[in-house]
C-alpha cells in the first residue's frame, strides 16, 4: 500500500468519523441534559435517511431544500416522541431503566414502521456534488469533502448555540442542575423537549449526508446507534465536545484497523476499543473522574 | 418474595406442574408441543435475564451472547468430538458461565446504568460478528446444520423417550425438567442470604456495601448463574432446532423478545418472566400469518407495558383486586358507619 493511499484512508476515516460525531453528540446531548440513554437514536438517523430519500428521489425536491425540510421533520418527530413517552416516564420512579426500555420498544416500532412504509429494498440518493479533488497524489471525492464541511459547520453552529445563546445557557444550566435551573425560571420539561428535537435533527443531518454513500434500509439505524454508543463512551457519556473528538477518533481507528485486518472486523474493532476504554477510564478518554 | 409459600400457592405450583407433565399424554399434537417447548426455552432465558436485571438490578442488554455461545459451543463440541449432547449441553453452559464472568468483570467497575447497558450490548455484538465471521468453523450465516439430536433412552414406566422432529415428547419432558431446575435454582438463590444481598444491592448499592455486602462477589455470582442458565437454554435450543445461524441464535431480536417477555410478565418477580414467555410465544404463533407485523407489535407491546403497566401482568391481579375493592368500598363502608 502506498503512502498516499494510506493518507486517503485516514482522511476517509476522519470523514466517516465526523458523521459518527454528529450521531454521538445527539446521544450525548440527550444523556447530558436528561440522563436518558436513548436506544431509539439510530432510528432518527434511519428515518432522516428515508425523509431525504422521499423528498429528493420520490418528490424531486432539490437537495438544498430537501435537507432542511428533513431536519425540521426530524426535530418535530423527536420532540413529539419525547413529549409522548420520556416526558411522563421522567416523572415516575425507576425512570433510569424505564426510559431505556421504552426507547428500545420505540426503536423496534420505528424500524418496522419504516419496513412497512418503504419496504425492505435498499435505497440510495444520488450524489449531491460530483467530481474528485486531487492533492499531492491523494484523491478525495467532492461528496466526501462536502460531508466534512457540513459536519464542521454543524458542530460550529451547535457550539455557538450551546455557548452563546440563551437557549444554550438554559440547556447547559438544566444539565448541570435541574432544580437550580428551575429556581431561576428555566422550564426543564421544555428544555428536554427541545434537546430531544435537536438531537434527532443531528442524527438526521448525518443521515442526509451519508445517504448518497451508504444504503438506506429499515435496519440502518442499529449499526449507527452502536457506533454512537462507542463514541459517547470514548468521549465521556454526556459530553458534547467529548463526542466530537470521540467520533473523529473512532473513524480513524476504524480506518487503520480495517487496513490491518479486513472490513468484516470493523465493528469488532470499535467495540473492543470501547470495552478497553471502559476498563481503563470509565469516565471517558477526555472527561474527568467525578 | 421472601415469604414462605402458602398452601394454596404450593397447590397452584403442583397443579401447574402436573398439568404440564400430563399434557403430552393427552395430546400428541406436535405443533402444540413445539409452541410449549419454545415457551419453556424462553422461560428459562427470561428468568435468567430477570435474575440479573430485575433482582440484582444490573441492567444488561447482552444476554443473547450467552444464548449463542451456549448453542454454538454445544453444537460444535458434539459435532467434532462425538460426545453426547447429554454431556455437551453442560459443557456449553459452563463455557457460557466463563463468558459471563469475563463480561461481569468490567461491569464491576461501573455503577452507571447506561454504561452497563452499552458494554453488554457491545459484547453481544462482538460475539455475534465473531461467530458470523468465523465461517470455517461456524459456517456463518449459511447456518450450522447436522447438529446431533439427543440420544433416545428407555424409562421403566413411561416407555422409550425419543428425540426426533416427529416425536417431540422427549424434548418436551427434557426442557420441562430444565425449566424446573432453573426456576428452582433461581428461587433457592433468591431465598438465600445471597438473594437478600442482591436485592439490597439493587435498591441501594452504597448502603448495601456499607453493611458488609461483598458487591464484587455477588455481581460475579449473579452473572455466572445467569449466564449458565441462558447457555443451557441455548444449548438445548441448538440440539432441538438442529440448525443455527448467528442472526437466529445471537441476533439482537432475540434479546428484544426476551426483554419484552420479562417486562410483560413483570420484572423482579419469579413468575413474571415465565408468564411473559408463555404469553408472548403464543402471541407470536397466533400472529404467524402477520409475519411482517410481528416485530412492530412487539415494539408496541414494550412501549405500552412500560408506559401503562410498569410492573407487568404479574401485578395486574392485585391491581384489579384493589380496583374492585375500591369500587365496592363506597357502597359498603357508609353502611357500616350508619
Amino acid at each position: 500500500m502506498t503512502f498516499s493511499l494510506f493518507i486517503e484512508q485516514i482522511i476517509n476515516g476522519l470523514i466517516i468519523g465526523s458523521m459518527y460525531a454528529l450521531v454521538g453528540s445527539g446521544i450525548a446531548l440527550i444523556y447530558g441534559t436528561m440522563r436518558v440513554l436513548n436506544l431509539a437514536h439510530g432510528e432518527f438517523y434511519m428515518l432522516g435517511g428515508y425523509l431525504v430519500f422521499f423528498l429528493v428521489v420520490t418528490c424531486g425536491v432539490p437537495a438544498y431544500l430537501a435537507i432542511p425540510i428533513a431536519l425540521l421533520a426530524a426535530f418535530l418527530l423527536g420532540a413529539l416522541i419525547q413529549r409522548l413517552t420520556i416526558h411522563y416516564l421522567l416523572q415516575r420512579e425507576g425512570w433510569a431503566f424505564s426510559t431505556i426500555a421504552v426507547t428500545l420498544g420505540l426503536s423496534i416500532f420505528l424500524q418496522n414502521s419504516a419496513l412497512l412504509l418503504f419496504g425492505e429494498n435498499v435505497q440510495s440518493v444520488p450524489y449531491y456534488v460530483t467530481g474528485i479533488v486531487e492533492f499531492a497524489g491523494v484523491r478525495i471525492p467532492m461528496q466526501r469533502l462536502l460531508i466534512l464541511g457540513v459536519a464542521i459547520l454543524t458542530i460550529a453552529v451547535m457550539t455557538y448555540v450551546l455557548k452563546a445563546t440563551r437557549l444554550g445557557w438554559a440547556i447547559r444550566a438544566t444539565s448541570q442542575d435541574r432544580d437550580a435551573a428551575a429556581v431561576v425560571g428555566i422550564p426543564a420539561s421544555r428544555i428536554y423537549l427541545i434537546t430531544f428535537g435537536i438531537a434527532a435533527a443531528l442524527g438526521a443531518i448525518a443521515a442526509a449526508m451519508m445517504a448518497p454513500i451508504y444504503a438506506i434500509t429499515p435496519w440502518s439505524g442499529l449499526p449507527i446507534l452502536f457506533k454512537g454508543f462507542v463514541v459517547v463512551i470514548l468521549g465521556g457519556l454526556g459530553s458534547f465536545p467529548g463526542a466530537i473528538v470521540g467520533g473523529l477518533l473512532l473513524g480513524v481507528v476504524e480506518a487503520v484497523g480495517v487496513q490491518l485486518t479486513s472490513t468484516e472486523w470493523r465493528d469488532v474493532i470499535a467495540f473492543a476499543l470501547m470495552i478497553a476504554v471502559i476498563w481503563v477510564r470509565p469516565w471517558g478518554l477526555f472527561g474527568s473522574k467525578s | 418474595m421472601f415469604e414462605p409459600l402458602r398452601p394454596w400457592q404450593w397447590l397452584l405450583v403442583a397443579i401447574t406442574l402436573a398439568a404440564l407433565a400430563a399434557l403430552p399424554l393427552l395430546s400428541s399434537n406436535s405443533y402444540v408441543l413445539h409452541v410449549l417447548i419454545l415457551s419453556m426455552i424462553f422461560g428459562i432465558f427470561a428468568s435468567a435475564w430477570n435474575l440479573v436485571t430485575g433482582f440484582a438490578g444490573l441492567k444488561t442488554f447482552g444476554h443473547h451472547a450467552f444464548f449463542g455461545i451456549g448453542a454454538y459451543s454445544s453444537a460444535l463440541v458434539a459435532l467434532h468430538s462425538g460426545l453426547s449432547p447429554w454431556l455437551t449441553i453442560w459443557i456449553a453452559a459452563l463455557i457460557a458461565t466463563v463468558a459471563g464472568l469475563f463480561i461481569g468483570l468490567p461491569i464491576l467497575r461501573i455503577r452507571s446504568m447506561p454504561h452497563v447497558a452499552i458494554v453488554t450490548l457491545g459484547f453481544a455484538e462482538i460475539v455475534r460478528i465473531t461467530i458470523s465471521n468465523l465461517q470455517s468453523i461456524t459456517r456463518g450465516e449459511l447456518g450450522l446444520w447436522g447438529i446431533p439430536p439427543f440420544e433416545s433412552f428407555t424409562l421403566p414406566v413411561l416407555g422409550e423417550m425419543k428425540f426426533t422432529p416427529a416425536d417431540k415428547a422427549g424434548y418436551y419432558y427434557l426442557i420441562l425438567v430444565l425449566l424446573v431446575f432453573s426456576t428452582g435454582l433461581i428461587t433457592l438463590l433468591m431465598r438465600s442470604k445471597s438473594g437478600l444481598a442482591l436485592v439490597a444491592m439493587r435498591d441501594a448499592e452504597d448502603a448495601a456495601e456499607s453493611l458488609g455486602v461483598n458487591l464484587t462477589r455477588h455481581k460475579l455470582l449473579v452473572f455466572g448463574v445467569s449466564a449458565f442458565l441462558v447457555g443451557l437454554a441455548g444449548a438445548f435450543f441448538g440440539h432441538y432446532i438442529g440448525i443455527l445461524t448467528p442472526s437466529a441464535a445471537v441476533g439482537p431480536d432475540l434479546m428484544i423478545l426476551v426483554i419484552a417477555m420479562a417486562l410483560v410478565g413483570g420484572l423482579g418477580t419469579l413468575s413474571g418472566p415465565l408468564v411473559g414467555a408463555l404469553v408472548l410465544t403464543c402471541v407470536v404463533e397466533l400472529l404467524r400469518d402477520l409475519n411482517d407485523l410481528r416485530l412492530l407489535i412487539y415494539g408496541a407491546i414494550i412501549i405500552t407495558v412500560v408506559m401503562f403497566l410498569p410492573k407487568g401482568l404479574a401485578t395486574l391481579g392485585p391491581l384489579v383486586r384493589r380496583r374492585i375493592t375500591y369500587l365496592r368500598a363506597p357502597t359498603t363502608s357508609p353502611a357500616k358507619h350508619l
